[in-house]
């Protein structure tokens, strides 16, 4: 193979420019995932093979500015200065292109080769805003190419950029600010030389003027006679300008955007507000915005369920035949039902996967790249707060509707660790589809549809409560929302596709291991004959505290694999599916609320322990246990004075 | 130059009203991650919709759109254009 001509690339650029679209063309299905050493940041990597050459592609995180603030930011800025890529492709919001270019000037103050991306050029055309690429070319000295990536056009170009670029390297010079900055920037740099640290030296300059915590420490340790010069210089920016110094440069770089897009752009004004201005305003307004919210998210829920329900009955009996066969073939031996027990951790996986994640994905995927989830994330903002965590955080629990896997997993949009943390946790005590099963099918189905909906409104209430406690129990301060509010804009098939696939695959990979092992591990005792033991000894918190039959003790040691196995071995145990025979009302709703609560099952585990270690995971899995024993204790007792 | 009683936090700003921004009283973090979206001393900034409940606000930059929760944006001041 001729694949000794070796290029790689990483992808920069802002959230919501288009960055993983871009991604998803070149790379296709040559993508791998792993994580950022000693991070919990996905890292994605792909292979592009393109004429003689591969070209290795880095994504790096979405990131708002290169100044250190959060993990993302750091990561991005380390790889750029450290690794030293062939090049940065530089993903711009052509319509937004004054806040991209602000990002580009600090890219190009890390002093590596920049290729620009305009991105969503069609979307800016039909905004009216026509943008001269080539006079960006020249202002920056880069090279800039319009794309469309959603349609993958203009992707070609890059790279044939790239290869051309490669083979006769560019001149490259960093943008200048202001005069009396570019002075303290040239008696800073004229005293680094023979100082050994990887990054450029301009551009430590420029973050010692801005005061950034992390290089004032990195040089005081190594030259601190050049920080005491920065802090001198920065007090003679302060008089000049009147305004903190860390601000002059941010300040200066953004009226160089600005005076940037003045000379490249031409807007032509808009005679009337476009359709999808108006459907902004629709969704974002005081009332009618939140009526929509609970139409849109109720239509998605009740098609996702009746499709769910109808798709893993229909998953029933199937899988039941291969058991049969298995039955027959192999025989009922010791061996193999734990055999068999492991077949069935992968087959739930996709009996869950399959019916519920997969659609709920689907819609969840459409509604973001159109643009609606921002809109909930503003419009549950102020709510979301008095549990201490911002709106975003209400994404996650749409998601843990579904499962609480993803759910878990989608709590990595939140800024920083304690709010992941927060919101993890709360995400587990929100009913996933299998509690639903639950609720529904024995609540639902035998006390009536109004203790069902009474029970989820219970629900929202215990999540409530138990954001505000956390909150108060985890210290630090609440972070705000600042989120850019993308406009709305029509689906792309293909990329909610690849992001539905990688969704799944995810869950699928870190669910399995623990959900195979634990079934074979409880199987193992049961075969044992170890359960009536076990339940017997349970006997003190399921029947003289939650007062229920005896038998529940296993079911909810069952339920910890899956929720919904407590319904169906309920059955199974019982030998009769008409729960009404066997439990009152009052234990109905008991035993619904313990499994609401009890436990998150061991796929959700599976994802605490990978977010956050061991010790949190037990420790939450314990704390749930107790909370739900003593409510679901609580509960009966009240029923017993009301039913 | 304007009077000082002129200057209202963007969080008083009604829909649809613009203004420049002033100053941004806040920590430097804050300041700098402001900075970065455009939202800084002297950039042009419109209401689009502020929420129930002193909820967060959405605003226009340079033609982008953001949101800000309630707290952050009461610390953004704001000189609000004549009517």
């Amino acid at each position: 193979m001729s694949g000794e001509k070796k290029i790689n690339i990483v992808l920069a650029g802002q959230g919501n420019t288009g960055k993983s679209s871009v991604f998803n063309f070149l790379t296709g299905l040559h993508q791998h995932t792993g994580n950022w050493a000693g991070k919990t940041i996905e890292k994605l990597e792909g292979t592009l093979y393109y004429r003689d050459y591969t070209v290795d592609v880095l994504d790096l995180p979405g990131i708002y500015s290169l100044t250190t603030l959060s993990v993302e930011e750091v990561i991005s800025r380390d790889y750029i200065v450290t690794q030293k890529p062939d090049f940065v492709i530089d993903i711009i919001d052509s319509t937004n292109l004054e806040r991209s270019l602000i990002f580009t000037l600090q890219l190009l103050e890390l002093e590596c080769p920049v290729i620009i991306a305009l991105n969503m050029i069609d979307l800016a055309k039909k905004k009216g805003i026509e943008i001269y690429h080539g006079r960006l070319e020249s202002i920056l000295n880069v090279p800039v190419i319009p794309t469309v990536a959603s349609r993958g056009r203009g992707l070609t170009d890059i790279i044939d950029k790239v290869i051309e670029q490669k083979e006769n390297k560019p001149s490259f010079r960093p943008p200048g600010y202001g005069k009396e900055i570019e002075e303290c920037i040239s008696q800073l740099t004229s005293m680094m030389d023979g100082l050994d640290i990887p990054y450029p030296k301009r551009w430590l300059a420029i973050k010692l003027i801005e005061k950034d915590t992390d290089i004032i420490k990195l040089i005081s340790r190594k030259a601190p006679e050049i920080a005491v010069k920065a802090d001198e210089l920065g007090k003679q920016l302060e008089e000049i300008h009147g305004h903190d110094s860390g601000l002059v440069i941010a300040d200066e770089r953004s009226h160089l955007a600005a005076q940037i897009t003045r000379e490249i752009v031409k807007m032509t004004p808009h005679r009337k507000m476009s359709m999808n201005e108006r459907l902004d305003l629709i969704t974002t307004h005081k009332f009618a915005g939140y009526l929509i919210m609970v139409l849109i998210l109720g239509g998605m829920f009740l098609s996702v369920f009746s499709f769910g329900n109808w798709l893993s009955s229909a998953l029933e009996p199937v899988f039941r035949g291969w058991h049969d066969w298995w039955n027959e073939s192999i025989g009922i031996t010791f061996l193999a039902t734990i055999g068999w027990s492991a077949v069935e951790g992968v087959l739930a996986l996709f009996q869950i996967a399959l019916p519920y994640i997969l659609p709920f994905y689907i819609l969840l995927y459409i509604l973001e790249d159109w643009g609606y989830i921002a809109r909930i994330s503003f419009l549950m903002d102020k709510f979301m707060h008095k549990m201490g965590i911002h709106g975003k955080g209400c994404i996650s629990f749409i998601i843990g509707l579904g499962c609480n896997v993803p759910g878990c997993l989608s709590c990595r949009i939140m800024e920083t660790k304690r709010e992941r943390f927060i919101t993890a946790v709360l995400v587990t005590l929100v009913p996933c589809s299998a509690v639903s099963v639950i609720v529904f099918g024995l609540v639902g189905k035998y006390v009536g549809l109004a203790w069902a909906f009474g029970l989820y409104i219970f629900a929202m209430i215990v999540l409530f409560i138990a954001g505000k406690l956390s909150s108060k129990l985890l210290l630090g301060e609440p972070v705000e929302l600042i989120m850019h509010m993308p406009g709305y804009k029509t689906p792309h098939l293909r990329s909610i596709m690849v992001q539905t696939w990688d969704a799944l695959k995810e869950f699928v990979y870190i669910a399995a291991p623990l959900v195979i092992i634990s079934g074979v591990v409880i199987q193992a005792i049961n075969l044992a004959g170890w359960m009536p033991a076990i339940s017997s000894f349970l006997n003190p918190v399921t029947v003289s505290w939650l007062g229920l039959p005896s038998i529940t003790g296993i079911l909810l040691i069952f339920g910890i694999l899956r929720k919904e196995l407590i319904l169906v071995m309920l059955a199974a145990y019982l030998g009769t599916a008409e729960f009404a025979e066997v439990l009152t009302e009052s234990q109905m709703i008991t035993l619904a609320v313990v499994s609401m609560f009890y436990v998150p099952c061991v796929a959700t585990i599976s994802v605490l322990w990978n977010e956050y270690g061991w010790k949190k995971t037990m420790v939450i899995v314990v704390a749930e246990i107790l909370f739900a024993i003593l409510l679901a204790g609580v509960v009966k007792r009240v029923l017993d004075l009301v039913l | 130059m304007k009077e000082e009683k002129d200057k209202i936090s963007l969080a008083e700003m009604e829909d649809g009203r613009s203004g420049i921004i002033d100053s941004i009283a806040g920590g430097r973090n804050l300041v700098k991650r402001l900075a970065d979206l455009g939202i800084t001393r002297g950039a042009a900034i419109k209401m689009l919709r502020t929420t129930l409940f002193s909820g967060p606000v959405q605003v226009e930059v340079f033609g982008s759109r953001f949101v800000l929760g309630h707290g952050m944006a009461s610390k953004i001041i704001v000189i609000p254009d004549e009517r």
